[in-house]
């Protein structure tokens, strides 16, 4: 009936039963199950290894990580794009200029003493940042998504991108790579430590401060941004506070701010007076509002069933949300035994948490590369591109409530997109691919006008002047002081003069040898073993007839033996087919 | 504008397609597509038994539209000395009252005005305001300013509709990634720009395959279920919007073809059971930071255009009476010109509601110009969730306080 033979997910009777799963439950098909859920699932011999090791073992490997040798994590490397004269980056091109006007410079660049657009430079160097950091976090994803490739610490990974769209901050406001580097930093090192002690170093992290409007927060004049997500998203959720809550916890943070990538503390601008915050007084600051907001039974429940919804299944019961919320509370906020408890029940294993998760595009990819064998993430395509079309920009979640994860992921064109995906990774467009860190995008245009000769002003009219109606000749070439449409070509071209290149292979992978190294001899064999290896959901058998019919019309012969020399191309069209399913969309 | 009518031309009624799309007819002989099976059976199934479906039409204006650029404060010196450059003479307003009047581009917008279809909303925005395009349209997007919210609030909207989620393609989105304003947690909403591209990228021989991708009829769990059913409304979504498109005889008119209004108005002559269409313009075509008078022209003229276009496309096709279109940006720009003849980002804006639903006129207390907040910005007077909170009640009949979380006041701009 199904492909996949060995399937095992336990009794429905198990869900929501906390209690372990008993030694001899152990299957390799819920080792399987177990690294596709922790991590982003492996190869055959991964599974092999987890499943060797017995259940106890396997998930002790998995969540103590910090004894395995991890040898391939590389750090990162930076283009070079930053300078000091960028530490208080104007918070927009008027700002900058304005700014550059008064004090005759700005962001280490001088207005010009004479001539047309003397504040050109400044209005440059805006722009230059802009493209740069934007650019340098691109780079600064794919090293990320890289990680989670390489690592032997897959759980460390899974949650840093959990907590990432926890804690959700995004570059395009803080546009300043440096930032998002040193959040990841955090995320990854608190991945799996003490919950309270992650959000009280949340709290501190420069790209929060500046992405909740920490400098706007000062006695006697709040700003509740921060104040309110903390508590709304990041703790306890909406209904279990007051507004005068929201009020008194703002006041507790005033005067919280960083100074470049340092947290600082501005005792004037703190206000020391008594708060009411939750049922308690005090002249309680950040911190201390932080340690109430964790004494509160509602946060374990609410950030364990986030942390649930994330690894396990998208659907739970609020009688296991108490249970997990107890473990979480009676932990002090420690994540590994919550991710023990949750990895050795038999809720986990029970029939409901098998293909109960949707992947996010990230997850998705990842999971897709560790499929195939790949060691490194390919260059084609390019992996922002792919997980950006998927529905995920990682660095840039599109609020500060993260990304909605779940069904959220999947729209109709988003699986049509992630279908289209796996194509271009399995056979990558090598030959059509344009590498899009070296393109101003809609500023083209005015890179081949001015490289036509064109002046400032003809370039950047909206049309074309060699072919403008009449209409639209109004001020061509014109006295101004800055023209900001030419910055921002200029931004894109000086930022990508000194950006490292991302490298531009394809993913290497051979199945054509992970199939007979599988022992397959049969057309029916190859499919059995890529759905097996791919799949956490079994595919239907009308599907697996058809993929058995592809393969053997594309080979010309049910034999692999007979087509061995030729056959790579038509298991990765298989296997692009596979990868197509719903089925392998959710684990 | 055309009024010919294609189905009439090729001598097939609306109601024989219904029937015919009922019975399974391919639509090869309309479209010349090649057969179209069940999925257009489907569609007019699920109209027929919805065929007074109200629909709203979002038509955002990405980039901050400048609104004192397109009403026009002629009345009030203020604005001629904010704007001694670029603010629009007198003679070239489309007077409304003494005070305001249409920039001399929405000639289109103002037939519509004149006939009582436009109600014009003054003052749109929110406390606490971002300057961002990213941070601002997304607070518009979910309806939570300076908060979150994971769903947006048409797909919230359409939650209240039909909470089971019973529903096929209830939202449209016409974008190339999903807006968040549509992103919801009972319906998948269908997104795409052209309808020729949204379909599967698959080498000739693995076609023989794709009907069998959602060939399983025994789901192991609700997730399964869900992508299942993706799946396979996905294949029929891609075919069905070709089908649609290429049926769609006003593909050619310039007034729609740019701003993908066309899209919404095939659809909505295809007899989609969609009641929410939420269409962004794509590109920062009102970031008018430099020069601004060229493209702001020219982009109110198209848009106006567009806008009336659709009009009469609702009128030729019958459906007039029930679609309302709402047009909103992220926000609206400072008050005094900037140095390179523009405007920079601000705060408040006018929004405009339009259809012969609506009762034309002005809404919403107009900001001050002599009272500048925030370096030199509008005061907002009207929250924008008041204006979706009066789409959502008084044109879709929705629980405006479930989708948006709080009450508030309606406009009271749609005819009773």
């Amino acid at each position: 009936m199904t492909t996949h033979t060995h399937w095992s997910p336990g009794p429905a009777a198990w869900q929501d039963d906390l209690s372990p799963l008993p030694a001899s439950e152990w299957t390799l098909d819920r080792a399987a199950h177990l690294l596709a859920h922790a991590g982003f699932g492996g190869t055959a011999e991964d599974v092999q290894a987890l499943a060797d090791a017995g259940l106890e073992r396997a998930v002790e490997s998995l969540v103590h990580y910090e004894r395995i040798p991890n040898p391939h994590m590389q750090p990162f490397v930076e283009s070079g794009l930053w300078d000091p004269s960028l530490t208080s980056f104007p918070d927009s091109r008027p700002d900058a200029t304005d700014r550059a006007e008064k004090d005759g410079a700005s962001m280490g660049v001088d207005v010009k003493p004479a001539g047309n657009r003397p504040v050109q430079p400044v209005s440059d160097r805006f722009f230059y940042w802009l493209r740069a950091t934007m650019l340098e976090t691109r780079r600064l994803g794919y090293w990320w998504a890289n990680r989670m490739l390489q690592t032997t610490h897959p759980v460390e990974q899974k949650m840093a991108l959990l907590w990432h769209g926890h804690f959700a901050t995004h570059e395009n406001k803080v546009r300043d790579y440096r930032k998002m580097h040193q959040q990841i930093a955090l995320f990854e090192r608190g991945a799996t430590g003490n919950l309270r002690d992650l959000t009280i170093e949340v709290a501190k992290n420069p790209a929060m401060l500046y992405f909740l409007d920490a400098q706007y927060n000062v006695k006697g004049a709040p700003n509740e941004n921060f104040a309110r997500e903390v508590m709304e998203l990041f703790t306890m959720g909406v209904g279990n506070y007051t507004e005068k809550d929201v009020r008194e916890c703002a006041r507790a943070f005033t005067g919280w701010y960083f100074d470049d990538l340092a947290f600082k503390v501005d005792p004037d601008k703190h206000d020391t007076g008594t708060k009411t915050f939750l049922g308690r007084s005090g002249d309680f600051d950040g911190v201390e509002v932080l340690e109430i907001i964790f004494e509160q039974p509602v946060t374990a429940e609410y950030l364990a069933a986030k942390i649930y919804r994330f690894l396990v299944r998208d659907e739970l019961s609020p009688a296991l949300r108490t249970k997990l919320g107890t473990v979480l509370r009676e932990a002090d906020y420690e994540v590994k035994p919550l991710l023990t408890a949750i990895l050795t029940s038999k809720d986990f294993y029970s029939a409901a948490s098998y293909g109960g998760h949707i992947k996010g595009p990230v997850e998705h990819m990842v999971a897709m590369l560790k499929h195939l064998g790949v060691a490194t993430m390919p260059g084609v395509p390019d992996f922002n591109q792919s997980t950006i079309a998927m529905g995920q920009n990682l660095l840039n979640p599109p609020s500060v409530a993260g990304w909605a994860g779940g069904k959220a992921w999947i729209t109709p064109g988003l699986l049509i997109t992630r279908g289209n995906v796996a194509r271009d990774v399995l056979i990558p467009d090598m030959t059509g691919f344009r590498d899009w860190n070296f393109s101003a995008g809609t500023d083209d245009v005015l890179g081949q006008r001015l490289r036509d000769g064109y002046d400032i002003g003809a370039a950047t009219a909206v049309n074309d002047p060699a072919n403008m109606a009449t209409f639209d000749r109004v001020a061509l070439e014109r006295d101004e002081k800055f023209n900001t449409r030419i910055s921002g070509y200029i931004g894109w071209e000086q930022a990508a003069r000194n950006l490292i290149p991302t490298p531009r292979d394809a993913a290497r992978f051979d199945l054509t040898a992970m199939v007979l190294t599988s022992g397959a001899t049969t057309t029916a064999e190859a499919v059995d073993y890529l759905t097996g290896r791919m799949l956490r959901v079994p595919a239907a058998t009308a599907m697996r007839e058809a993929l058995i019919a592809f393969l053997t019309k594309e080979l010309g012969t049910d034999s692999l033996e007979r087509a061995k020399s030729y056959m790579e191309d038509a298991l990765r069209m298989t296997a692009h087919l596979v990868m197509s399913t719903p089925e392998y969309q959710i684990v | 504008m055309t009024t010919k009518n294609p189905l009439h031309e090729s001598g097939i009624s609306r109601r024989d397609l219904l029937q015919l799309g009922a019975g399974g007819l391919g639509l090869g002989l309309l479209g010349g597509i090649g057969p179209v099976p069940p999925v257009l059976a489907q569609a007019s199934r699920s109209v027929a038994a919805n065929p007074t479906a109200k629909i709203l039409v979002v038509f955002e204006w990405f980039g901050g539209n400048d609104g004192l650029n397109t009403i026009v404060p002629y009345g009030d010196p203020l604005y001629y000395r904010h704007r001694p450059t670029i603010g629009i003479k007198e003679a070239d307003v489309l007077k409304i009252d003494a005070q305001f009047g249409w920039h001399k581009s929405m000639l289109a917008m103002k037939h519509l005005y004149d006939e009582g279809k436009v109600a014009i909303v003054h003052g749109v925005g929110y406390d606490q305001p971002s300057f961002s395009h990213f941070t601002s349209i997304s607070f518009w997007h979910t309806g939570a300013p300076n908060s979150g919210n994971e769903y947006g609030w048409v797909g919230r909207t359409a939650s209240s509709l039909d909470p089971a989620g019973a529903r096929a393609n209830m939202i449209v989105n016409i974008s190339a990634a999903q807006t968040l304003a549509v992103k919801g947690d009972t319906h998948v909403p269908l997104v795409f720009v052209d309808p020729m591209t949204f379909q599967r990228g698959v080498f000739a021989q693995e076609k023989a395959v794709l009907d069998a991708l959602g060939a399983n009829d025994a789901p192991v769990g609700e997730a399964h279920r869900y992508v299942l059913q993706v799946t396979k409304s996905a294949a029929q979504a891609s075919e069905v919007v070709r089908a649609a498109w290429s049926r769609y005889r006003e593909k050619a008119n310039p007034d729609l073809r740019l701003l993908d209004l066309d899209k919404v108005a095939a659809l909505i002559e295809a007899d989609f059971p969609t009641q929410l269409y939420y269409v962004p313009l794509r590109g920062s075509l009102f970031d008018t930071h430099v020069n601004q008078a060229a493209p702001h022209d020219r982009q109110l003229q198209y848009c106006a255009d567009a806008i009336e276009g659709f009009f009469a496309e609702m009128q030729r096709i019958g459906r007039a009476d029930d679609v309302v279109m709402y047009v909103h940006s992220e926000f609206g720009r400072r008050v005094p010109e900037n140095t390179s003849l523009g405007t920079d980002h601000g705060t408040a804006q006018v929004n405009f509601v339009i259809g012969n639903a609506v009762k034309g006129g002005m809404y919403g207390k107009p900001p001050s110009l002599s009272e500048l907040v925030l370096g030199d910005n509008l005061q907002s007077t009207t929250d924008f969730r008041r204006v979706y909170a009066t789409l959502i009640a008084e044109w879709l009949g929705a629980d405006a306080v479930k989708v948006l979380g709080q009450p508030f006041d309606t406009l009271g701009l749609i005819k009773a």
